[in-house]
């Protein structure tokens, strides 16, 4: 359990399959599409990195380094004190075509750029190249909680006061071979689905995502504040009907937040019939709350929570939820306390929680 | 030769994926690595194995490689005089 009380979010980068990399427009004009997998939308890497490197980055490097560096342009800030990621499946397609060659060429004649580029802590590490950033710097892969992973050692980072600006995030992208892998093991939709849809209907499987998430965190207020980060607590086991309220109650009250004060839950509901209950059990127990959704919008993957908390801290500074997100409109006029609570199969379950600042 | 030093060229933009490098852009005489196309350590290792991968050649010694891999030109020369050889 972490329960902090002056950690800000001082600035924002996310590449995902909405418009979501220009701060001035917030899901205004989202992509709707049939299918059961999600692609990003990609901008044009020259404008992040130079040819002659990224000429050697594999996909989820350029995704990575391309949101980190709006993300520090949003917050103004020039050089973190850390720069701690998280991503459950890491730089994939480097890791396929690295292994697909080992097994083509009979262990032989294998290239070293994709070997390099395949391991799990190359997006921080070339963030912290492209910055020439000398400081702590650290990826955690924990499948379901890997951002949440990096975020709390964000966290603690600056509770210790080891930093006062981290750059955290959370990244992971979509290949032929994992959609393929994933989808025989029924995590996906066996037929395409409207997005629009996906929340209102009831079948097994959701739809695939991918994305790139960053925040600057720091523990000073600045003009470019979304929202305050209160409070984070993960939990890696089945949620029973029991056992979901009391985690929740717990929580709040370590966080000093009654439930009545919640308002709005933003859920990682994704459409699947298997993992709905959860989310029906805790809004269920949030009355007063209204309901936001973001997985129809990036589709599932193991650190979407990092898009979920984007949406969050964005609606916190608007003060607005976007419509192609609600799903029941909040009743308070102003939106002054955030949860966001996810899970990935029942297995790695998360609350975040977020405050006006 | 000529035929042969245009087809590396094609396979070196491939295979290290120079982007904004066209066949007409590099010089066959000028240096891979520091000058000309700029190309490091790690470059090197793909040109070796694109020399084993797609020719058959080996190269035994290490040292051999600031010759051969000098320009585009005498990785042709190499390529040429190691097929004559076999």
């Amino acid at each position: 359990m972490t329960n902090l009380n002056a950690i800000y979010i001082n600035g924002l980068g996310n590449l995902s399959p909405q418009k979501t990399t220009d701060s001035s427009h917030f899901l205004d004009e989202v992509n709707r599409v049939q299918s059961n997998r999600l692609a990003c939308i990609e901008p044009n890497y020259r404008d992040f990195i130079s040819p002659d490197i990224l000429r050697r980055m594999g996909r989820l490097i350029k995704m990575g380094v391309a949101s980190s560096r709006i993300c520090l342009a949003d917050a103004g800030c020039v050089m973190p004190d850390a720069i701690i990621t998280g991503t459950g499946l890491g730089c994939l397609e480097d890791t396929e075509k690295f292994l697909t060659t080992l097994i083509r060429n009979n262990e032989e004649l294998l290239t070293p750029t994709s070997f390099i580029q395949s391991t799990h802590n190359t997006v921080s590490a070339q963030i912290a190249l492209l910055l020439k950033c000398h400081n702590y710097n650290f990826t955690y892969v924990h499948r379901g909680w890997s951002f949440e992973s990096a975020l709390l050692d964000a966290m603690i980072q600056l509770r210790n006061g080891k930093a006062s600006k981290v750059l955290a995030g959370g990244m992971d992208e979509l290949t032929n071979g994992s959609f393929e892998i994933s989808r025989r093991l029924g995590l996906w939709r066996m037929k395409p689905a409207d997005t629009f849809e996906l929340l209102k209907t009831t079948a097994r499987g959701s739809i695939a995502g991918e994305g790139s998430a960053f925040f600057l965190l720091s523990s000073a207020q600045s003009d470019t504040t979304y929202a305050v980060l209160t409070g984070m607590n993960t939990f890696n086991r089945k949620a029973s009907p029991v056992s979901l309220p009391r985690l929740l109650s717990d929580f709040l009250e370590r966080s000093g937040t009654g439930p009545e004060e919640i308002d709005l839950a933003v859920c990682g509901l994704n459409g699947d019939t298997s993992s709905a209950r959860p989310y029906k059990e805790l809004t269920g127990s949030l009355n007063n709350a209204g309901i936001a959704a973001w997985k129809h919008l990036s589709g599932e993957y193991m650190t979407s929570s990092a898009f979920g908390l984007w949406m969050a801290s964005m609606i916190m500074k608007k003060q607005q939820v976007p419509e192609a997100a609600v799903i029941r409109p909040p009743g308070a006029k102003t939106i002054k306390t955030i949860l966001i609570y996810n899970h990935y199969l029942d297995l790695n379950h998360s609350f975040i929680l977020i405050r006006k600042p | 030769m000529e035929e042969l030093i245009n087809k590396l060229k094609k396979e070196v933009i491939t295979q290290l994926n120079l982007e904004d490098i066209s066949v007409e852009d590099i010089n066959p005489d000028s240096p891979l690595f520091g000058e000309g196309l700029g190309l490091d350590s790690i470059d090197a290792l793909e040109l070796i194995v694109l020399l084993e991968k797609n020719y058959g050649i080996k190269i035994e010694d290490p040292k051999d490689g600031k010759k051969i891999f000098f320009s585009i030109r005498t990785m042709a020369e190499y390529i040429t005089e190691h097929q004559k050889k076999a």
